[in-house]
């Protein structure tokens, strides 16, 4: 037996929905959802009863805040992937065929419905069904039946509650529904305008060799959306495949060999599944219940996506040494994401360069020791600041650059963190310095050098540089160059010249 | 160190557009302030601020040398960091500085700018070469720069050392080593320190003087965050983004000696250098070595009596008529005297270059007329420049011409706007060579929306809330104390809490008035005898065939340069319309100069029935032509030069207007004062006035009253006006004026002068005001066409022109495909009166190329006989230019068309594209099986698609389908307001066609609010304003209730409730007055 029935369910004002679904606190609320960033964000969801205070998509935060009682919270996506996958994971309840058809703020998913009968009832009790099991999910949803695809989606946008289209009563069911259903292009929007087409019905009145030959072939398309007639090619969302394995244990954990252990048996299962599919794990995380209620988080990155579970639990290792948990384990997760399996292509005649898992696992045990920030290629800084720089991730292929300056520089070696010394001032000039134990006096002093910048930011800086040839007490000489910090009136050494 | 000792060579203004941060009068201020003696200005490839930079400096009593950043496209790139570095610059040439020993210096830099500005093809920056600058070189001294010049550059290519010294010989070789200097700058930067070490070792090498410089950038160290601003702007990029584009610290601010000396302790000579340099710069932009050109007489008589030949022809022609024959001798009597003064100042060639203008205007049948203070003088009458007659109207020359003013006199003179003013521009530019003429420039500055928009984009800001701060600033005329930066700044919800965007409302304020780019002025046109290349720069302008000098109007002013003003006037045009068609369309020959003084044009005029008139259309006007109530041609004088800024804040108006009407005595400060006051009822109107009370009451000759009207009319000469106070008072002592008349002429004369408009201006606009209300009287249907068809132009839209012409018994036709051609025409009616077409250059989205396409058809093989047949026909029309006709009706008359929607239904089958094979198929006839199934479109739609397709409609007013209904919320309309009492509360309602806030009317709005019945006049006090703000602004329809205010015949409604109305998506739009 063939046959098509969908429901359409469409739940709008999503990432307010997705909010309060977990904060039964804010029930009964005005609540606004701000986008963009701080300061110029604007709403971009409200609840019933922020809608009912004057609260509009775009109204900016200046705005908001002037209606009271009203509660702005900022959008979070993260919360709203989850809440879309509960969703749908609602809705798998009643058809294992859902195709998602979200659009912007609004969650909208489409079932294959057609034989549910059996298991639910009719079409009306399908769609009271799903209401319920998405109210218990803390979800507002509209939903819409028919046998055509688009017309359960295009019902569901106007309407509130639930519509069953009988079959064969489409058109009738759709023709009141203004033509700016059907989302047109603007210069066709225009026509319609200009025609005087107003409604789904008095589109679906033309004829469709009147439509084709003045409007082209979409307009047929667009006739048989009116009519509840077009066809539909059902894209059923794949179910995300995600390799993530879970293990409680009975007692609290302590030691990072038992966890190891175990950790070792999780990712055998997720290599095997990842390698079911051609695939290697590019991700691996960590996700631990600890015994004190808190939760502790680690991930190693390979430089390629890797099977080798040795190699993965050495650097996973590795990685929990260097950031142990603070308590006892009660549950973990082990989490990956899967990867291209994919192999590195050695030059003939290019220098050797060291094996990607053994530069992995020797970086992790740098980032064990010095910490991840500190591991990496130092990137220069588009910005006048002085040694200004950020460590982007470690890239051995590279090509170098070296410098083609015309004459040759002086080296500098910069002091890393640059060592905080006083200085004494004669007539805007530094004479002496001294740090922690020497002191020296200044023979020579070039400058100052003067920099500064982000004057229109918080982070606004200021320095002055010397160059100075100092002797200490004991008659060492010593070239290097002293920085004031001009917003905070803080001297440091921070390079001696070589 | 005296502070004398170090001179400032090389200081960029904020004309170095967006490398700048101060203008050229604020460095001069802060060189006053240091005690700086002299200092030289080198803006980027221009001499745009150097007129500016002169005049202050003069003011300061400093010496302002003149000089350039020349940018030099043979040295390669400028210096930018090394590879290894992440930056954003790209390719520049580098810039050497470049400045004037002398007038030869001044004239070869002017040219060298000129020589390679022109080179370009369009408005670009542009970069000299080498052989440029070896062809203009003598008279200039040269610097290698700074970080921006060739020198550094050079060092820190690979063979870096080697590279320099080659470049600074070949400078050396082009300026010849006594007037070249090797620059150093010291910014505390350390690799600057390296480059100038290597400087100082190439200057040793080679024998040269080096010289300190600061590269100065601003006036004072904190205006170097509006210098990155203005690098964030000109590079496109955001101030997070810019990196190392923006300065890296703050040093490039005017240095005084004491900071320079102690900087360059080490290498004194480069500070003694910068005075020993000053020293030599002996140029000053006083001489410039400006002639204006010579008009060639015919067998080498002297100008002057070629040109009094000429007036003697033009005196005979304007006073040989029996009408003026009375004035003969008088006119004789003060052409003489005029000539005679002209004779004495040499302006002859002058006048008859702007007499050869005039002929050739004549010649070719284009209308021109002089205005402004030319319309004083009798020779000017003569020469036909003028149309208004100084003698029989008694004007004073002195204030057009007198000998101790030392100026050139300004003659402005109105075209029609379009094609012919086009005509006489190029005209001049071929008489006297590209490089002999050229348009004034126009600076544009950073206005309060421009800077908000800017500033904000630099600053990060996102494009919406960007969009929405600069929609929301700088509207009005009137600025109340709402009116402010930060008031806008929350209307934009902006949070002024925010550090972020405190600094970008500070920002903005400190934008103001910077130059953005130089654009080009409406009509200024700057001749020169020679080469006008020698006294200032030319570059492109925009528009192609256009050339405009580096400076704007006031500085040619301030430098002694000649302009013509060659103003387009869209009533010009409309006027030399009607010229045309009244004799077409009426039989009727019309000659402007001579229409008679006619009694039922000025009743039209009392009415203030003037909506389309030029210059007494204005709503202003029209509340006081009822109280003037204008009889005669001087009335309308008046009534031009009343209703203006000046006589309202002199509180003149309401004197006048109260004596007019009889409600006041007519009285004079002085008896003696009667016969120059008579005429305005003993009220001082006009500047003229000022010279005569002075000329009169204290003996002043006619320059010296000149002179006394000029320093009234500036703030800033105290002196110079208490000086003329005392003379002016002695001369009254003289005559036997006693204190108390004294002070009330001295309190008269200042109270008016700053803001008095001069009689002859106003008699030039009144003849055209005149003449379009003697048009509109006699030949309205001619004179809308020619409104029509010269639009924009005036107070009102076409659909309220078309409306009132309508109103006074015009038929309106609407646009049709088979009557229309491209402009509005003038139809006969079966009657034998004449109707008016509206032409298709109103359908919007018709381009005219199509619109000429579908004539061409039309006239070729004759009307359209169906829609298949139009598209056959003409098939440059496009899809929506098809639609766009059938949507406002063009098609409503063809075969087969039984309405628009029918026209659309058909034309959009008809005008989808047709293969090969069906192309050549003719349709024959109609295909009558066809039938549309779309309903025909109700009013609302039809009007809609009329104000949305056309602008106008030719079927009733809209608020004619709303009346019955809003008759039942008690709305009256716009004609029944005269009706009702004074005081009443009453509600009208309309169409918002004018909003204004006057800078005169102290917060006061006034809207004009359009009806079917015609427009009822809105005042809003400024608090119901504040509190109806948006509603007021931004809403098309309104729905007003107040109380009814009855003055005269003049009728308003003071606004208490303002509502929108929501009856009509009919979109008809505002003249807002900002």
């Amino acid at each position: 037996m063939t046959g098509e029935l969908y429901a359409c369910v469409r739940a709008a004002e999503f990432p307010a929905q997705a909010l309060l679904r977990l904060r039964p606190d804010l029930q009964g609320e005005a609540v606004a959802i701000l986008e963009g960033r701080p300061p110029l964000e604007t709403i971009c969801s409200t609840d019933t009863g922020a809608y009912r205070k004057g609260a509009v998509h775009s109204m900016t935060r200046v705005e908001a805040e002037a209606i009271a009682g009203l509660r702005l919270h900022p959008r979070s996506l993260e919360n709203e992937a989850s809440a879309r996958a509960v969703l749908l994971e609602a809705l798998g309840h009643f058809s294992p065929r859902i195709e998602d058809a979200s659009t912007g703020t609004v969650s909208v998913g489409v079932l294959d419905i057609f034989g549910m009968e059996k298991l639910f009832g009719t079409p009306e009790a399908i769609a009271q069904r799903i209401r319920t099991a998405l109210k218990a999910a803390g979800f507002n949803a509209s939903i819409a039946i028919s046998a055509n695809f688009h017309a359960a989606r295009l019902k569901a946008a106007f309407t509130r509650g639930i519509a069953v289209i009988p079959q064969g009563n489409e058109a009738d069911a759709l023709a009141q529904l203004p033509v700016k259903a059907l989302e047109l292009p603007q210069d066709q929007a225009e026509t319609f305008a200009s025609w005087g087409i107003r409604s789904l019905g008095e589109l679906a009145a033309l004829r469709e060799s009147d439509l084709v030959t003045r409007l082209g072939a979409d307009a047929q398309g667009w006739r048989e959306l009116a009519l509840g007639v077009r066809a539909h090619v059902f894209r059923p969302v794949v179910p995300a495949f995600q390799l993530a394995e879970s293990c409680e244990f009975e007692m609290p954990v302590e030691q990072i060999e038992s966890l190891l252990f175990v950790s070792a048996r999780m990712i055998d299962c997720l290599v095997a599944r990842a390698t079911g599919r051609a695939l290697a794990l590019a991700v691996l995380s960590a996700h631990m219940k600890l015994e004190n209620g808190q939760e502790h988080q680690c991930s190693i990155r390979p430089a390629l996506p890797s099977t080798d579970r040795k190699f993965l639990l050495k650097l996973l290792q590795l990685e929990i040494a260097a950031h142990p948990p603070p308590s006892a384990v009660m549950a973990l997760t082990l989490s990956a994401e899967a990867g291209q399996t994919s192999k590195v292509q050695l030059g003939l005649f290019a220098p050797p360069t060291p094996e990607p898992s053994k530069l992995d696992v020797t970086l992790a045990r740098l980032k064990a020791l010095v910490g991840a920030d500190r591991v990496g290629s130092p990137v220069l800084d588009d910005t006048n600041r002085a040694g200004s720089f950020q460590i982007k991730a470690f890239a051995p292929n590279e090509k170098d650059v070296t410098s083609n300056a015309p004459y040759p520089r002086i080296a500098l070696r910069r002091m890393r963190p640059p060592l905080p010394v006083r200085v004494e001032v004669q007539d805007m000039r530094p004479i002496f310095f001294r740090d922690r134990t020497t002191h020296y006096a200044i023979d020579t002093a070039f400058g100052p050098w003067r920099t500064s910048g982000c004057w229109w930011t918080v982070a606004g800086w200021g320095a002055e540089e010397w160059d100075v040839l100092a002797t200490s007490e004991t008659g060492e000489l010593m070239a290097c160059l002293l920085a004031c910090d001009r917003t905070r009136t803080a001297w440091r050494l921070e390079a001696i010249y070589d | 160190m005296t502070d004398g000792a170090y001179v400032e060579l090389h200081a960029s203004s904020a004309f170095s557009f967006l490398e700048g941060a101060s203008q050229p009068d604020v460095l001069i201020e802060r060189a006053s302030e240091i005690d700086m003696p002299a200092i030289a200005l080198a803006d980027r490839n221009g001499l745009y601020g150097a007129a500016r930079f002169h005049t202050a400096a003069k003011r300061k009593g400093l010496k302002a040398h003149i000089g350039a950043e020349i940018a030099v496209s043979s040295f390669g790139s400028r210096l930018t960091p090394p590879a290894w570095l992440p930056h954003k610059h790209k390719p520049e040439p580098p810039r050497v500085t470049l400045l004037c020993t002398s007038q030869t210096g001044y004239q070869n830099l002017c040219q060298l700018v000129t020589r390679f500005k022109m080179r370009e093809r369009k408005k670009t920056e542009g970069a000299a070469t080498l052989e440029d600058l070896e062809e203009f070189s003598d008279g200039l001294i040269c610097f290698t720069g700074g970080d921006e010049g060739p020198l550094a550059a050079a060092l820190a290519r690979p063979n870096g050392p080697d590279e320099a010294r080659q470049t600074v010989d070949r400078l050396g070789a082009i300026y010849g080593h006594g007037n070249l200097y090797v620059e150093l700058q010291r910014h505390q930067l350390r690799e600057q320190e390296s480059r100038n070490q290597a400087a100082l070792d190439i200057a040793a090498n080679l024998g040269l003087p080096v010289i300190a410089t600061n590269g100065v950038r601003y006036a004072k160290a904190k205006d170097r965050e509006l210098l990155d601003v203005l690098t964030a702007i000109r590079h496109k990029t955001t101030l997070d983004r810019a990196g190392r584009l923006l300065t890296p610290n703050s040093m490039r601010y005017l240095r005084n000696a004491r900071e320079m000396a102690a900087l360059f302790a080490d290498i004194p000579e480069a500070i003694a250098n910068t005075r020993r340099v000053s020293d030599r710069l002996d140029f000053a932009l006083n001489d410039l070595g400006y002639e204006f050109p010579r008009y060639p007489v015919p067998d080498g008589e002297p100008m002057d009596e070629f040109l009094a030949k000429r007036v003697e022809e033009g005196v005979r022609k304007r006073y040989g008529s029996q009408a003026k024959r009375h004035l003969l001798d008088k006119a004789r009597a003060q052409v003489k005297h005029e000539l005679a003064l002209i004779r004495k100042l040499g302006f002859a060639g002058y006048f008859l270059i702007v007499w050869d203008i005039i002929r050739y205007c004549q010649q070719h049948g284009i209308l021109v007329q002089g205005r402004g203070s030319a319309a004083n003088s009798a020779v000017c009458y003569a020469l036909e420049i003028t149309a208004v007659d100084p003698v029989g109207m008694e004007l004073l020359f002195e204030r057009f011409l007198s000998e101790n003013r030392g100026e050139w006199p300004d003659i402005d003179l109105d075209l029609p706007s379009g094609d012919q003013r086009e005509q006489v521009i190029q005209r001049i530019y071929e008489r006297y060579g590209a490089h002999g003429a050229a348009m004034t420039a126009n600076v544009i500055t950073y206005r309060g929306r421009s800077a908000a928009r800017e500033v904000g984009k630099a600053l990060g800001f996102e494009e919406e809330t960007v969009a929405r701060l600069s929609g929301l600033v700088g509207h009005w005329e009137w600025r109340g104390a709402n009116d402010t930066m930060e008031r806008h700044f929350e209307q934009a919800n902006l949070d002024m809490r925010h550090p972020k965007i405190a600094r970008y409302l500070e920002l903005c304020g400190r934008m103001l008035d910077i130059p953005r780019h130089l654009g080009q002025h409406s009509g200024g046109m700057v001749i020169c005898a020679g080469m006008l290349n020698r006294v200032v720069p030319i570059e492109r302008a925009s528009m192609p065939g256009r050339a405009v000098i580096q400076w704007d109007k006031e500085d040619c002013a301030d430098m002694g340069l000649i302009k013509v003003d060659l103003l387009g006037l869209g009533m010009m045009a409309a006027l030399q319309d009607c010229v045309e068609l009244i004799p077409r369309h009426y039989k009727k020959e019309i000659d402007l100069a001579a229409l008679p003084e006619d009694a039922d044009v000025y009743a039209s005029l009392c009415k203030a029935d003037t909506v389309g008139l030029f210059q007494v259309e204005s709503r202003a006007q029209m509340a006081s032509l009822p109280h003037n109530a204008p009889v005669r041609f001087y009335d309308l004088v008046v009534q031009v030069a009343i209703i203006r800024p000046g006589p309202i804040v002199g509180k003149m108006m309401h004197p006048y207007m109260r004596r007019r009407q009889g409600k006041e005595e007519i009285t004079y400060p002085h008896p003696s004062l009667e016969p120059v006051l008579k005429r305005t009822l003993g009220v001082p109107l006009f500047q003229e006035q000022l010279l005569r009370m002075a000329m009169t009451v204290a003996s002043f000759t006619g320059a010296e009253a000149e002179e006394l009207r000029r320093a009234v009319g500036m703030r800033r000469s105290m002196q110079r006006m208490k000086d003329l106070e005392g003379r002016l008072r002695a001369g009254m002592t003289a005559n036997g004026i006693g204190p108390e008349a004294q002070d009330s002429i001295v309190q008269g004369i200042s109270s008016f002068a700053m803001y008095g408009f001069p009689e002859s201006h106003a008699a030039s606009f009144a003849l055209i005001a005149y003449a379009s209300a003697y048009l509109k009287f006699y030949y309205l249907a001619a004179f809308t066409c020619a409104l029509l068809n010269n639009q924009p132009m005036g107070f009102y839209s076409p659909a309220v022109l078309v409306d009132d012409a309508r109103r006074h018994g015009l038929r309106v036709h609407p646009i049709d495909i088979n009557r229309s051609d491209w402009l509005c025409t003038v139809e006969r009616e079966a009657d034998g009166s004449q109707s008016l077409r509206l032409g298709l250059n109103y359908v919007r989205g018709l381009r005219k190329s199509s619109a000429e396409a579908l004539l061409a058809a039309r006239n070729q093989d004759g009307p359209f006989r169906s829609v298949d047949d139009l598209a056959l026909r003409v098939p440059a029309l496009n899809r929506s230019e098809q639609t766009a006709l059938a949507r406002v009706g063009a098609l409503n008359w063809l075969e087969g068309v039984k309405d628009r929607r029918d026209a659309l239904w058909q034309m959009e089958e008809a005008g989808r594209p047709v293969g090969p094979l069906l192309r050549s198929v003719k349709t024959d006839g109609i295909n009558l099986h066809r039938q549309t199934p779309l309903r025909r479109m109700s009013t609302e739609e039809r009007l809609v698609a009329d104000f949305a397709g056309v602008g106008v409609t030719t079927g009733p007013h809209p608020m004619t389908y709303h009346r019955s209904t809003l008759r039942g919320r008690s709305v009256r309309t716009a004609a029944e307001l005269a009706g009702q009492r004074r005081g009443q509360i009453v509600r009208v309602a309309g169409y918002v066609i004018a909003r204004q806030r006057p800078g005169t009317a102290k917060g006061f709005v006034f809207l004009s609010l359009w009806d079917e019945t015609g427009i009822a006049n809105i005042i809003i006090a400024p608090d119901d304003f504040e509190r109806n703000r948006i509603v007021a602004t931004n809403c098309r329809l309104l729905q007003i209730e107040g109380p009814l205010q009855i003055e005269g015949g003049v009728i308003h409604v003071k606004a208490r409730h303002i509502v929108p109305l929501e009856v009509s998506k009919v979109e008809i739009r505002s003249h807002n007055f900002h």
